[in-house]
């Protein structure tokens, strides 16, 4: 039972993190999209802008494995 | 590596301009500066003449016309032909190929209205031939007669009543010789057919016309036909158009198989004209004589001297002068590194040109970025399809950011058969049930996360305390004490962090955890001073955003192991599936897709910890780089 429920929390652990980083994402990529029609060259900081908010669920994943290997 | 660049002046008589700025153009070493943007010059703008603004118009028109031929003839191609401009002949002056454009252009226009015009008859001669093909089988027998003419409309069944009080009306004007047909042919329009003697039409006509009834009037050819034969010369007619709509698309596309790669070259001479025409305005002048401010990469300048020597002798001067303190963050950046670094070069300007004092870390990310992305998708089958998919596709794109991408991929791909080999992978767990052991460590073993996350923690820990170590030179080179002593500070705390976490660990003696905490207090301090009064608040902060980072590269350890489980599904799936076929068809199906998004993820999740986490420690960048007036076509210069 209690490893059912480390599972689970693992899983809530990276779902919610991956729920929140899209949210993130849609609205930074389609600025993003917006952005590089005006100006091309700005691709590289659109690249960092999108790409910051997946630390939320890389560290959703680092919490994911602390649970599974604790 | 970044190219060292010298400050040059070159003066001379203005007679020598017209030779000059050819010569300057050809040999592509100079970037010329703007004299009106140079803080520390005091010249007057070089003004142009009328005939410069004359030829500036010209050349702008003949742009335009090429544009609208290489526009008419790619439409009229639909990608069917890859031209690339051919190499530029002696011949090619702006006069010759204002000529030629003028030739092609009218051939192009007389093409372009024939194609309309029978296009336009098509469509008209389409409808006859419809309303025909309706009208054809009521016409009676007594239309045949030579001696008969024959009237025919096409009317709303409302208006039928209306007609056949017409028809009396015109059986009383032709004394009773004329017969009327109506016939319905849709469900709400019918056929009227006219007969009447031959002598009586201009009669018919006229009246037909008081009464406004719109009758079906044929093109004049076809207008004394019986209407089964006009129906035939249409349908012919309708026919040779479509011929010769097809003769006409097969002239223009042998005009575009002829002509757009030499309109490619003469767009690009043209551009190169305007170069040179609009380069005047950058340049200073006096009555008699002109400079010409720019940067030259070190390396170059000898040739340059020389080029200008051998055309000019001693008439022209080419002094290398220095650079004031206000013109330093103007030196354009001219970045020189091997080969196998080049593709890299684009991916660091993607974020930024480097600024000229600062180190390139082109090499770093050419280092770095493949490692990464081999540590993450880390199979051996993989790796070997993915160099496949670079070779096929580096066949096809030799230029580009594509091209760029695909020569980072092969690299990427390298190191993927490196850590496959590591790791056991060989299309997932397919080298495990073949008996082939890991060199290191199994991905899909649970055991294995631990020492997994900690390899991807190692991996961002030496990374960013690299990165903290350029950064520190950075800021040492540009005398930045508040920079330096952050960054140093943040490189001194991460340290005091290892040995902390060594030692609470048992991977360092105990001795180490007091030095730990030293260190750590060290750099946390020199970090807080370093951002001034609010350090104390923003110091500890600014330390955890590095720590941060350095669990953001924990994405190396989560995407390898998406990777790997995806594989190992595919491969149980494959298995599971009695049909053999069938089993390796899913199995290659999920395996592909796998392949695909192990190529996508990779790629940018490598790219990212080298702008995001990397970059963030020493680089700002943000120069100018360095654009040469060079000539867009070459011409190779006799020396």
């Amino acid at each position: 039972m209690e490893n059912a429920i480390i599972a689970v929390a693992a899983a809530f652990s990276i779902g919610i993190t991956a729920i929140a980083t899209s949210i993130a994402q849609r609205a930074i990529g389609s600025a993003g999209v917006g952005a590089l029609a005006e100006k091309p060259e700005l691709v590289g900081s659109i690249i960092i802008l999108v790409a910051i908010p997946e630390t939320l669920v890389i560290l959703g994943f680092a919490v994911a494995a602390i649970m599974l290997m604790g | 590596m970044i190219e060292k660049m010298a400050r040059v002046e070159i003066i001379g008589l203005k007679k020598h301009l017209s030779r000059l700025i050819p010569l300057l153009h050809t040999s592509g070493y100079l970037q010329i500066d703007d004299i009106r943007e140079m803080p520390d010059v005091m010249l007057q703008q070089f003004s142009p003449t009328a005939q410069m603004k004359e030829d500036r118009e010209e050349v702008d028109l003949l742009i335009a016309n090429i544009n609208g031929l290489i526009e008419s003839f790619s439409l009229n191609q639909k990608g069917q032909i890859e031209t690339e401009p051919e190499t530029k002949n002696e011949e090619d002056s702006v006069y010759s190929i204002k000529e030629n454009v003028a030739d092609i252009t009218a051939q192009v226009q007389y093409i372009n209205m024939r194609k309309k015009t029978l296009q336009d008859e098509l469509i008209s001669h389409s409808k006859y031939i419809e309303i025909l093909k309706i009208i054809s089988p009521f016409i009676p027998e007594s239309s045949k007669d030579s001696g008969n003419a024959t009237i025919r409309a096409l009317v709303h069944s409302s208006q039928t009543r209306t007609m056949a009080l017409l028809a009396n009306q015109l059986k009383l004007l032709t004394h009773g010789k004329f017969e009327m047909i109506t016939a319905k042919v849709g469900d709400e329009t019918n056929a009227i057919i006219g007969i009447f003697p031959l002598e009586l039409v201009s009669q018919v006509e006229g009246f037909m016309k008081n009464e406004k009834v719109g009758q079906l009037v044929l093109p004049e050819e076809y207008a004394y036909l019986s209407t089964e034969e006009a129906l035939q010369h249409i349908e012919k007619k309708v026919e040779l158009n479509h011929e010769e709509l097809k003769k006409n698309d097969e002239s223009m596309s042998r005009l575009a198989k002829k002509w757009l790669p030499s309109l490619k070259l003469w767009q690009l001479i043209c551009k190169d004209k305007v170069d040179e025409i609009e380069v005047y305005l950058k340049i200073g002048e006096t009555d008699f004589t002109f400079t010409i401010f720019g940067w030259v990469p070190s390396d170059d300048i000898q040739m340059l001297e020389i080029i200008l020597k051998k055309e000019f002798s001693e008439e022209i001067s080419l002094n290398v002068i220095g650079v004031p303190k206000e013109l330093k963050s103007l030196i354009p950046v001219k970045l020189k590194n091997l080969e196998i670094v080049e593709p890299f070069e684009h991916f660091v300007k993607m974020r930024a040109t480097p600024n000229y004092s600062d180190i390139d870390p082109s090499v770093l990310v050419a280092i770095f970025m493949p490692i990464f992305f081999g540590m993450m998708a880390g199979d051996v089958g993989y790796g070997i399809v993915m160099l496949l998919i670079a070779f096929l596709i580096n066949k096809k794109v030799k230029e580009g950011l594509l091209s760029d991408i695909v020569k980072f991929l092969r690299l990427g791909a390298i190191w993927t058969i490196v850590f496959g080999i590591l790791f056991g992978e060989y299309f997932g767990n397919l080298g495990e049930k073949l008996g082939i052991p890991p060199l290191w460590m199994s991905r899909s073993e649970p055991d294995s996360i631990f020492p997994l996350i900690t390899m991807a923690i190692a991996v961002g820990v030496s990374h960013i305390l690299l990165g903290l170590l350029i950064g520190s030179w950075n800021a040492f080179i540009h005398k930045n004490n508040n920079h330096l002593l952050e960054r140093v500070g943040m490189f001194v705390g991460l340290v005091g962090l290892l040995f902390l976490v060594g030692s609470l660990t048992n991977y360092l003696p105990d001795a180490f955890r007091i030095i730990g905490w030293a260190v750590l207090a060290i750099g946390l301090i020199a970090l807080a001073v370093s951002l001034g009064k609010s350090g104390v608040f923003l110091g500890p902060i600014e330390f955890v955003g590095l720590i941060g980072s350095i669990l953001s590269y924990l994405r190396i350890a989560a995407l390898g192991l998406a990777s790997v489980f995806l594989a190992k599904v595919a491969n149980d799936i494959g298995g599971m599936i009695p049909s053999v076929v069938a089993g390796l068809l899913i199995s290659v199906l999920i395996h592909a897709l796998n392949i695909v998004m192990g190529i996508l993820s990779p790629t940018i999740q490598s790219l990212r910890l080298q702008y995001v986490e990397f970059f963030q420690r020493f680089y700002t960048g943000g120069q100018s780089p360095y654009e040469p007036f060079k000539k867009r076509v070459s011409k190779k210069l006799k020396i």
